[in-house]
């Protein structure tokens, strides 16, 4: 691994592209040339990015579901024990326990667990919050949430050398290539 | 949409005039956006005083309240003497008004009285009460009674103190006796007690030349005099009502006003419940609409000169038709008579009365009211006595005073000779004569005239401040006394507690006058009952008559006095001029007695203020009362201010128009108005005594002229009613509410009130109901027993601790009564019968309000009382506005704040006071079920029926309401829910209620099956 | 500016030419105009004269709500007009009237996103930050109208010492749940959908401050492709989830009344009609505040006539729906002949409320009608004006059921009337004055319009028609990916 002008670790290569349609092409590219530690980033969600990056499917949903289940099972649980097992009281002469009186508060746990994990989870998938990255380091790389389209392809990448991985991107149309510095360690 | 208005049903009931009349000045207050009157504030509320109040009280009254009277007083249970901390006892005494006592039960706590109750061996109660002796208890703890003796001079009051006055007085009586009395003159209120009755003629022999005077406003001297002309001498008479199957009231209430009232509503109500198919009949003619007339099968509304019509009508009747026989050489009255028959107004009913008299002869009674002149009195005695219903359904005994001139000779006497200079020095006994003596009286200006005046009174009243001095009275409930109820029985009146202000009673008062040793009010009762008790030990019958409240045997000796010659026959034929119809302009003005303030006395207190009244359920207010025809003729509506011109003396009156009154009178009732009544009476309603004059105290002519403004009713029943859209639905409603038949109905079909429910049985339940083993609480109530009183209101605002909240919030629909009585009138607005339904928690199995509370802060008991949970409100309201029967109170403000250190004593510590933010309702007196449960363990038995009396229960003199274990087959309440008469109100929504009606029986005449 | 060169005509994309797709947006817009159309307002130094003025008028309008309820907490619940038997009015009408106001961001954000309606990608944003602010102002009103807030905490099911437990069989303790889940879900789903568009500011930021704050509150986000990925899946599960709950929100609300025993609230009905009614007046909200708005801000190019035309034709289905509701509720009384219930419905509608009542029906029936006019639709004025018109309608839609029915119950006796005292008429009118000051905040620093998803839906010059469609799609974040078109 050669050091960066600065000295520090070398972090990866970033590459920007001028249109979704050239990032989709170079992707296909990049993922066929067999990278594994890469990203591309896009000031919104462009279609057909992760199928040309390889991206598999997320677990989020199955989580979501788990989180529902556990809604749906404590919002009942919670009724059932409360009202009917640990201070029983007659109210407006109906039974202890009558499902349908507890269905709306079970309902609402079940929607409110499953929210909380979907918004959690999605954030704790992607490693956020966090808050300093090499690239925005790149004065460039601001762009990237206005109009920029961006590829970073990451020195830890075993097939990843400076010069090969360079010319593929310039192969790959993009408009400008630079260097990325790790963080200090 | 004409489509979806319903179709009446059966008879068309409605709730007030604003219902009956569908007229276009109705619509257009239809559609005015808010009712009127609600807006505006009255001067002062209980609530504003009650801020103003802080702890500015005598602290020395709380605590003296703690010590133990210095007299042994006996408890009414039997309980070795002496006294539990924190165990209620009660105690038993007597409260005398205007001379006639009603017997009670004082339930003390540690030494300070928190309920009162009738006393079930007294005659004159029989356990029941009416609400003024209910509301006695928060009298004694007024705040703003006179704390200290004053001197007053030239309208500035000194603070002074009793060695003072003794000083003062010592000197004054030693001058007059030397003179014998002269110049001394005494003014007391009329008083059934034999001691003053004593302490008078002791004065009387010791200062030979002072004279007596004695003054009441709301005077039954016509009754008195009336008997003095059929038999020659007075007498006192009573009546027996459970004997009595026919009872023709001629502009009397001897239900709710006539002495007795209480024990006659009990024997009244007793015949009503067609029991072995009897049911007695009532008839009654009045220019106003009384308690006994909502109550009577057959009423009929007459001005008050036109009831003598009537009587004068059924006599000739009975005399002249009928040949009852005339008392011996009575010429004149058979003419007399003749010009009745010949009058040309022929009032309806008489021949039904006339017919049911004779078919009923000595079952039945005819009775005259203390607003008909002395004649029409005597012929009443004069009928009785021909029908045979003289002694057997009323009893006479010669009047214990006959020598006393009557209540308007004497006043006027009395002022008179001041007016002259002729008095000395005036000592009065209560009373205050300055507001409330006939107008042509000018009481205030002769008391100018004498030097020396000394007042005794609770507070310090108009009269004590046109007085020299004024010196506090000791609360019936704190001093010793004695007192006959309305039969002659003999009861002591036993302090429950030392006096808070040091007052001193009529008695004592006079004792210190006469300065003969016997000082004590203690000892000048032992002394005068000493030869009532007869021979034998002394002390044991003493302490008999203090536990049981009453001297067995002590009541007078009834006797049957025959008629004299009737002398008095041309002052009947005199009546027989009156013309039922007043002349355009003018109305005939009823002075009627007022339920809550009587003649002005209880004007300070918050429970009778808030008390509605049965009929117009207005509270704090004495509107003038005239029917729809002569409200239009006069053009003037409820809540227009009139000016009453009478005898050239002017009053300032709200209207109030109330169906059932007779054309051209106007009802107003004094007692209101006063100017130094206190915080709570001070200016509230109209003081109509400037419009009494002379020896006719109960009518005048009058000429009526609308003021064209407006004053604030606090109605809580009507009021923002104002659609005719609403009218018809409440006509369309009422009979489901409020079942009733006639007897002949009830016999043919015991069953008729259930038939009258949308369907019948049990309605089927979702889910199976709880069941409740061992006690299931239950209530009834009969409608055919409740005449609408108002003491179960009373009874529960002292036992729960219920705060009075004041006009304004009652105009805001924010009383806080636990249990109201509903009013409905139906038929026509000149002849509307009226309908009373006591409304409270229903404790619905079902209940709708416990599921919607969001914290379960009202729920079901193991027994099935529906049970607030006070401190786990936190006041949604969400329970209230789920309650079909809308019986649930909400405390908007803190209702309790500011009350001093003597105010709280009246609390019952049983219960909880609820601050602000709480809903609360009727507990079925949890508190009294718990004490009973208690009482009973401890005896190691189980509760038996009858343990458990709610307050309401207790206290209806008509023993309407039933409380009882609905788990016990053997009792009342069990029996009475399983009566064909019951029904549930709303039971077709599934509330499943626990509280049952007995439908409402009536006996007109034509349903001959009602007598056997 | 771009929207200075283009005038009302150019400006007009509601043809409805079905042979081309009309444009979301309009003008000469690339991804960085819009950029920075957006981000100009939470940028500039100074806003225009007229924020200002608002936000005075607002803030004074918050001061006296907070007054009003310091009162009624230091003296009781007395100082409203309540009474027996109404024992609810002003104060719950206002939390129905608000909950009802904060469904139209829900609906817009996930409904409309799943209904692939692509359109809402201008209005979102707005809308879902109203939904926050009219379900703040909705909360406020259970809490305060038992007088005593500081017991107002026993609802909620926590171990006490004396353990007792709230009753889970009362609608008010449904409504605990259902509108804290809807305030906690509506809160994630508004600020994630910000994420992104908050990283643009922070990338934008000029100086350190804006740079930290919006840094932070973006969490780091830029636009990772991996990332965008989870975040649609993410995105569409909200989605997914707020649709039932925004749907059984305001039928848990309706329970309150369904629920109970009251003539004229006893009735199934409830549920639809009040989530009718809630998408209406929601609408109707969103109207009157992005009229005004974008005006002010310049984003008539955004925020499009067809935008309006398109809520219109909403507020008119849901209006009639209403109406229908109305109507049928008159049908099943007579149908059903209860005494109780006939009285009721006939007492609604002639009976002293009666004015309340016809006011209902003409705001929320009749004058919306008018928006079945093409024209008066795509005339901002009008639009603005009607949609006042039914947020009237709808707060006495709510006062007339809760009040009319309360007023004349089972018994005739207790009937009764009421009357607001001027306490409960400023604590509403104070209400406002919150919702206003927060929705003025949002304005001033967060981005009012979703600028990753319009950028999405934008014509690229670059980009011929299908690609574009593949980024409408795209934006739609449907779930498997790689399918063809």
């Amino acid at each position: 691994m050669s050091a960066g002008a600065s000295g520090r670790r070398l972090f990866g290569l970033l590459a920007e592209f001028r249109s979704p349609e050239e990032l989709l092409q170079a992707c296909r590219q990049i993922r066929d040339a067999g990278y594994r530690s890469w990203d591309a980033h896009t000031p919104f969600p462009v279609h057909g990015l992760e199928a040309a990056m390889g991206i598999r499917h997320t677990v989020l949903p199955w989580l979501v579901l788990c989180g529902g289940l556990a809604g749906a099972l404590g919002g009942l649980l919670l009724q059932w024990w409360t009202n009917a097992l640990d201070y029983p009281l007659i109210v407006s002469g109906k039974p202890l326990w009558s499902l349908p009186a507890n269905i709306p508060v079970a309902f609402e746990m079940t929607i409110l667990l499953s929210a909380v994990t979907a918004f959690f989870g999605m954030f704790a998938l992607n490693r956020l919050p966090r808050f300093s990255h090499p690239a925005f380091r790149s004065a460039r790389f601001r762009r990237a949430t206005t109009d920029g389209f961006f590829v970073t392809i990451e020195a830890d990448d075993p097939r990843f050398d400076v010069e090969g991985t360079e010319q593929l991107l310039r192969s790959l149309g993009a408009s400008a290539v630079e260097w990325l510095e790790d963080e200090e360690d | 949409m004409s489509s979806l208005s319903g179709q009446g049903a059966g008879k068309a009931y409605w709730r007030s005039l604003e219902d009956l009349a569908g007229s276009v000045e109705l619509r257009a207050l239809a559609e005015r956006e808010f009712p009127e009157g609600v807006a505006e504030e009255p001067a002062t509320s209980r609530r504003d005083f009650l801020k103003l109040m802080g702890a500015s009280l005598a602290l020395a009254g709380a605590t003296a309240c703690r010590r133990w009277p210095v007299e042994r007083i006996v408890p009414f249970a039997h309980r070795p003497e002496g006294y539990v901390p924190g165990e209620p006892v009660q105690f038993a005494t007597a409260m005398d008004l205007a001379g006639a006592a009603t017997g009670l039960l004082v339930t003390s706590y540690d030494g300070r009285p928190i309920k009162i109750e009738g006393n079930p061996l007294h005659p004159s109660s029989l356990g029941g009460t009416d609400p003024l002796a209910q509301a006695a208890l928060l009298e004694l703890y007024d705040p703003d009674r006179s704390t200290a003796p004053l001197r007053i001079a030239r309208g500035q009051q000194i603070a002074s103190s009793f060695e003072d006055v003794e000083r003062f007085s010592r000197e004054l009586f030693r001058q007059l006796r030397e003179r014998r009395g002269e110049g001394l003159r005494v003014l007391s209120e009329e008083s059934s007690s034999p001691s003053l009755r004593e302490m008078r003629s002791r004065l009387l022999r010791a200062l030979p030349a002072a004279r007596w005077h004695e003054w009441e406003p709301l005077t039954r001297d016509a009754a008195r005099e009336g008997a003095a002309l059929a038999f020659g001498r007075p007498y006192r008479s009573w009546l027996l009502l459970d004997r009595a199957d026919v009872i023709v009231c001629l502009d009397a209430d001897p239900l709710m006003t006539e002495p007795g009232a209480v024990r006659y509503a009990r024997d009244f109500a007793r015949a009503r419940r067609a029991e072995g198919g009897r049911m007695n009949r009532l008839y009654a003619i009045e220019p106003a609409l009384s308690i006994t007339g909502a109550s009577a099968d057959h009423r009929l509304a007459l001005s008050r000169a036109a009831v003598a019509l009537v009587a004068g009508r059924i006599a000739a009747e009975l005399f002249l038709r009928c040949g009852l026989p005339l008392p011996g050489g009575a010429e004149e009255l058979r003419h007399a008579l003749e010009r009745f028959e010949r009058h040309p107004f022929r009032p309806p009913l008489v021949t039904d009365i006339v017919r049911d008299l004779l078919a009923a002869r000595g079952r039945a009674v005819v009775l005259a009211g203390p607003g008909q002149p002395p004649a029409v009195h005597a012929l009443v005695h004069l009928l009785n006595a021909a029908l045979g219903n003289a002694g057997r359904t009323v009893a006479y005994a010669p009047d214990p005073d006959p020598e006393r001139e009557s209540h308007a000779e004497s006043i006027s006497a009395l002022a008179r000779d001041a007016g002259a200079g002729r008095v000395e020095a005036l000592l009065l006994l209560g009373g205050n004569p300055v507001f409330d003596a006939p107008a042509d009286v000018d009481f205030a200006g002769a008391l100018g005239r004498v030097p020396h005046t000394i007042h005794l009174s609770l507070y310090v009243n108009e009269t004590s401040r046109a007085c020299a001095w004024h010196v506090p009275r000791a609360h019936f409930l704190e001093s010793w006394g004695d007192a006959r109820g309305h039969d002659g029985t003999l009861s002591v009146v036993q302090p429950l507690i030392e006096p808070l202000y040091d007052g001193r009673s009529p008695i004592e008062l006079l004792a210190h006058a006469l300065d003969d040793g016997v000082t004590s009010g203690y000892d000048i009762v032992r002394r005068t009952i000493a030869p009532a008790l007869g021979g034998g030990d002394f002390e044991k019958g003493w302490r008999r008559v203090l536990h049981d409240g009453l001297l067995e045997g002590s009541a007078w000796a009834a006797e049957t006095p025959s008629p004299v010659r009737p002398t008095w026959a041309p002052a009947l034929a005199a009546l027989a001029e009156a013309d039922p119809s007043a002349g355009p302009g003018r109305v005939e003005l009823v002075f009627a007695r007022d339920l809550s303030v009587y003649d002005g006395r209880f004007a300070n207190n918050g429970w009778l203020q808030e008390l509605p009244d049965p009929i117009t359920r207005v509270t704090w207010d004495n509107p003038a009362l005239v029917s729809p025809s002569t409200a239009a003729e006069l053009g003037v509506g409820t809540g227009d201010l009139v000016r009453i011109r009478a005898a050239a003396r002017e009053a300032e009156v709200a209207v109030f128009v109330l169906p059932g009154l007779p054309a051209g009178t106007m009802t107003v009732s004094p007692g209101y108005g006063r100017r130094a009544a206190g915080r709570v009476g001070d200016g509230v309603g109209f003081d109509v005594y400037p419009l009494r004059v002379g020896r006719a105290l109960w009518r005048a002519e009058a000429e009526v002229v609308p003021t064209g403004r407006r004053w604030p009713i606090a109605s809580v029943q009507d009021h923002h009613l104002i659609d005719v859209l609403g009218m018809k639905e409440r006509g369309r409603r009422a009979v489901r509410l409020i079942r009733e038949g006639t007897l002949a109905d009830f016999l043919d079909h015991p069953g008729f009130a259930k038939q009258a429910r949308g369907h019948e049985g049990e309605l089927p339940q979702l889910y199976r109901p709880w069941s409740y083993e061992g006690h299931k609480w239950g209530m009834t109530v009969d409608l055919s027993a409740c005449i609408g009183c108002g003491s179960c209101t009373i009874a529960c605002q002292a036992e729960n601790n219920i705060p009075i909240v004041g006009k304004r919030e009652v105009a805001r629909g924010r009383e806080m009564h636990w249990i109201r009585v509903d009013r409905y009138f139906s038929g026509t607005a000149d002849s509307p019968e009226v309908r009373f339904q006591p409304m409270t928690c229903h404790h619905c199995e079902n209940a709708p309000c416990e599921q919607v509370c969001p914290v379960g802060a009202t729920l079901h008991d193991h027994e099935g009382l529906n049970v607030m949970v006070y401190n786990r409100c936190i006041g949604t309201r969400y329970c209230s506005n789920n309650c079909p029967y809308k019986v649930r109170r909400f405390n908007w403000f803190d209702n309790h704040r500011g009350l001093g250190p003597v105010e709280k004593m009246v609390f019952n510590p049983e219960v909880s006071v609820r601050s602000r933010g709480v809903m609360e309702k009727c507990t079925f007196c949890t508190q009294r079920i718990e004490a009973a449960r208690a009482e009973a363990k401890k005896q190691g038995r189980p509760l038996r029926d009858g343990d458990v009396e709610p307050a309401c229960a207790q206290a209806c003199p008509t023993e309407a309401i039933v409380f009882g274990d609905l788990n016990d087959p053997g009792s009342r309440v069990r029996r009475l829910q399983d009566h064909p008469r019951a029904y549930g109100v709303l039971e077709e929504i599934g509330t499943r209620p626990r509280l049952k009606y007995l439908a409402r029986l009536r006996n007109p005449a034509g349903s001959e099956s009602g007598r056997a | 500016m771009a929207e200075a060169v283009l005038d009302e005509r150019a400006l007009d994309n509601t043809s409805d030419d079905p042979r081309r797709r009309a444009p979301l947006v309009l003008g000469a817009n690339d991804l960085v105009t819009i950029t920075d159309k957006v981000c100009r307002v939470p940028e500039a130094p100074r806003m225009p004269r007229a924020w200002y003025v608002a936000l005075c008028v607002s803030a004074a309008f918050t001061a006296v709500l907070a007054a009003m309820i310091g009162y009624l907490v230091f003296t009781g619940v007395g100082v409203w007009g309540l009474n027996r038997p109404v024992g609810w009015a002003f104060d719950i009408t206002n939390f129905v009237f608000w909950v009802g106001i904060g469904h139209a961001g829900t609906l817009i954000s996930a409904i409309l996103f799943l209904f692939r309606q692509s359109w809402r990608t201008a209005i979102n944003r707005s809308a879902e930050a109203m939904t926050i602010f009219a379900v703040v102002c909705a909360g406020l009103f259970p809490a305060i109208h038992v007088g005593r807030i500081w017991v107002i905490y026993w609802v909620f099911p926590y171990p006490n010492q004396m353990a007792v437990w709230p009753n889970f069989r009362s609608p008010l303790l449904w409504d605990v749940f259902a509108v804290g889940t809807y305030l906690v879900v509506s809160v994630l789903f508004w600020y994630m959908g910000m994420v992104p568009d908050l990283a643009t500011l922070r990338d934008r930021a000029t100086t350190r401050a804006r740079h930290l704050v919006y840094g932070v509150l973006a969490m780091g986000w830029r636009g990772s492709a991996r990332h965008w990925h989870r975040y649609e899946k993410a995105y569409l599960l909200l989605a997914a989830l707020a649709t039932p709950l925004v749907l059984s929100v305001h039928s848990v609300v309706s329970f309150d009344f369904a629920v109970s025993m009251l003539p004229g609230w006893h009735t199934t009905i409830f549920p639809p009609y009040f989530v009718a009614g809630a998408i209406f007046s929601g609408f109707g909200m969103v109207l009157t505040l992005l009229v005004p708005a974008r005006e002010l801000f310049g984003l008539k190019d955004v925020i499009t006539l067809r935008h309006l035309d398109n809520m219109c034709k909403i507020v008119v289905a849901t209006g009639s729906i209403v109406g229908y509701a109305y109507a049928v509720e008159f049908f099943v009384a007579w149908y059903g002949q209860n005494e109780y219930e006939l009285f009721t419905f006939l007492n609604r509608a002639l009976g002293p409320y009666g004015w309340c009542y016809w006011t209902m029906v003409s705001c929320n029936v009749v004058l919306p009608q008018l928006f079945w006019s093409g024209k008066l639709r795509r005339t901002p004025w009008v639009v603005f004006g009607l949609s006042l018109v039914v947020n009237v309608g709808m707060w006495f839609e709510r006062f007339v059921i809760i009040v009319s029915s309360l007023h004349r119950d089972y018994l005739p006796s207790s009937w009764g009337f009421y009357k607001p005292t001027w306490v409960e008429i400023l604590t509403l009118m104070g209400s406002f004055g919150l919702f206003f000051t927060l929705f003025l905040l949002f304005l001033r620093f967060l981005p009012m319009v979703a600028m990753a998803e319009v950028k999405a839906v934008m014509p690229r010059p670059a980009a011929e028609e299908p690609e574009h469609e593949v980024a409408a799609r795209a934006l739609a974040g449907r779930g498997g990916s790689g399918e063809p078109t």
